[in-house]
């Protein structure tokens, strides 16, 4: 397995994850889009299963490699959406975000060898990166919610609906606090120190606290809903620029022990 | 929460405007925060006097409206605003070391030293100080999840600030052959060590390319106190030797396989248990966050 053969994977899995989309939208039966997205899960994880074997190390080194898990969990994440609140669109919208990030992967491939420098060999690296991404498709889920819910103009929007944006963002969260926090127990042991004020740590800690203000805020004032939800829109703009944007960041440049693609 | 005297975010982020601007006079009257000042056993005042004042401002909080106001929800919104503030401009401003003076002139690349910055974050802990008290007070077993993580990240904030000037990091360098007592500090100064490490061999594996797949030091360890041992250094893999940790943090790049030193850190943080009791209830916290998250909302 190799690079090489993922646009054969990932073509199938989108092919399975829109025709689940679809039939979602087609009929109430909730069968057939759980199959067939569970089919794409299946052969976009054995795609990574097989990197991972023939790479001899997890494949969560790279951006590439990262947005290959985000690809993934992102219809995943859709999936426990749509059983548990029953809506149709969900699943169009996580697979159309999975096709950017699986597209993104095809056009712009970043260099998947085999090397793995000795700082991230450790127990910690699977955890703190796999963790830390499927937050960061939890909370995808919820912008796209936010877009869903402040473009729509034909209804209002309902309690129900923002209580399932409230709780993408706060198991959303959880998981994000799981992953900062190995991330700070990792870093002990390969730096020296829990928590060095790095530039990804610091972006880490600007979106975990800008969260945590849309939870307060949620819980102070549940009818005030356009403010909270314009508040999660730069949430994710936080996230974003914790994720990648630092490495486009000047302020950042030079002094992030965090840089491991651009080698 | 009383009706008549509702204090809204507003007055939040008025606090944080007022806690900024006394923290600039600070920052204009005294300069930069020298953390070295703190040191034990003066941090350990330090929290005693917070512990005094979070107890104090408790049993006020009946005749005074304000203290009541700093454990409410604006106020929560108001500080994770201000905080999510000035931690952004840290975020866009490039930070320099600990050991150089800022280069601007407010003092905003040395954030960990700002005094509006510190004293925002002070008032994060105050207010997770006195809600953190006053659920453990009127103690109920739904509070649990929340006593967790609020408490948690209090515990961990306070002992992480505090304890940051009993830190020790230490730059020993090693040569094949050689025995080493003397270390560089933080400051670049050079100091001489309770621990000798003698480096039998410095160990160095490479992939195909060229990129270090594996370097470690092959040490032999000896203390004052004549705990003597030999032992392999790898990176993420320190050894604990009376209280220090010694990583392997460097070598001869220039000369690779083939360097005859290597660089060691040692690293004292005597406070670290109290971090991490912090870090093990924010976990356990979020753990719980899982399951009960609808529930919450009910409270």
């Amino acid at each position: 397995m190799d690079w090489n053969h993922f646009i054969i994977y990932a073509f199938a899995a989108i092919v399975c994850w829109i025709a689940g989309a679809v039939l979602a939208w087609k009929s109430s039966r909730r069968l057939w889009p759980n199959v067939l997205t569970l089919l794409g899960l299946g052969i976009f994880f054995s795609f990574i299963v097989g990197m991972w074997v023939s790479l001899e190390r997890p494949p969560l080194r790279t951006m590439g490699e990262t947005r290959l898990w985000y690809s993934f969990f992102l219809p995943m994440v859709g999936l426990v959406v749509y059983n548990r609140w029953r809506y149709k669109w969900i699943l169009s919208f996580s697979t159309l975000m999975a096709v950017v990030f699986i597209c993104i992967n095809i056009f712009k491939p970043e260099i998947h060898n085999k090397t793995l420098m000795p700082a991230l060999q450790s127990a910690w690296f699977a955890p703190h990166v796999i963790v830390y991404m499927f937050a960061y498709a939890l909370l995808g889920a919820a912008f796209v919610m936010v877009l869903y819910l402040l473009l729509r103009k034909s209804k209002p929007i309902t309690a129900q609906e923002m209580d399932m944006t409230d709780n993408l963002v706060r198991v959303g969260l959880a998981f994000m606090t799981f992953g900062m926090l190995f991330g700070a127990l990792w870093a002990k042991e390969a730096w020296g120190h829990y928590w060095a004020w790095d530039p990804k740590e610091t972006w880490a800690a600007i979106t975990w606290m800008a969260y945590l203000a849309y939870l307060h805020y949620r819980h102070y004032a549940p009818s005030k809903v356009r403010p909270a939800l314009i508040l999660l829109i730069v949430c994710f703009v936080f996230l974003q620029m914790c994720w990648w944007g630092i490495n486009y960041l000047p302020s950042a440049q030079g002094s992030s022990v965090h840089t491991y693609s651009l080698n | 929460m009383t009706r008549t005297k509702a204090w809204s975010i507003k007055h939040g982020l008025l606090l944080g405007g007022g806690l900024a601007l006394v923290g600039l006079l600070l920052q204009f009257l005294l300069g930069p925060i020298d953390w070295q000042l703190i040191s034990w056993p003066v941090n350990v005042y330090l929290l005693l006097f917070f512990v005094m004042l979070v107890v104090a401002l408790h049993l006020m909080r009946g005749a005074f409206y304000p203290v009541r106001w700093l454990t409410s929800l604006p106020a929560a919104i108001g500080v994770l605003l201000w905080i999510t503030a000035i931690t952004l401009v840290m975020g866009l401003v490039k930070q320099l070391p600990s050991t150089q003076p800022p280069a601007d002139a407010l003092g905003i690349t040395r954030m960990l030293s700002f005094w509006p910055f510190v004293l925002l974050y002070g008032w994060l802990a105050l207010s997770l100080a006195l809600v953190v008290l006053q659920r453990l007070l009127s103690f109920k077993w739904r509070n649990v999840p929340f006593l967790l993580l609020h408490g948690g990240i209090l515990v961990s904030l306070l002992t992480a600030t505090l304890g940051s000037a009993d830190m020790q990091r230490m730059k020993l360098i090693t040569t094949v052959g050689a025995t080493e007592w003397r270390a560089y500090n933080q400051q670049e100064e050079m100091v001489e060590l309770p621990i000798a490490v003698e480096l039998n061999r410095f160990i160095m594996e490479q992939y195909d390319d060229g990129s270090p797949k594996r370097y470690a030091s092959d040490v032999n360890i000896y203390t004052k106190s004549g705990n003597n041992f030999h032992a392999t250094v790898d990176v993420n893999k320190p050894i604990k030797v009376d209280g220090w940790k010694i990583y392997q943090y460097g070598y001869d790049t220039a000369a690779g396989p083939e360097s005859r030193i290597s660089i060691l850190e040692l690293v004292s943080d005597p406070w670290l248990p109290a971090v991490y009791a912090g870090i093990a209830m924010m976990l356990a916290g979020a753990f719980t966050l899982l399951f009960i998250s609808r529930k919450i909302k009910e409270d």
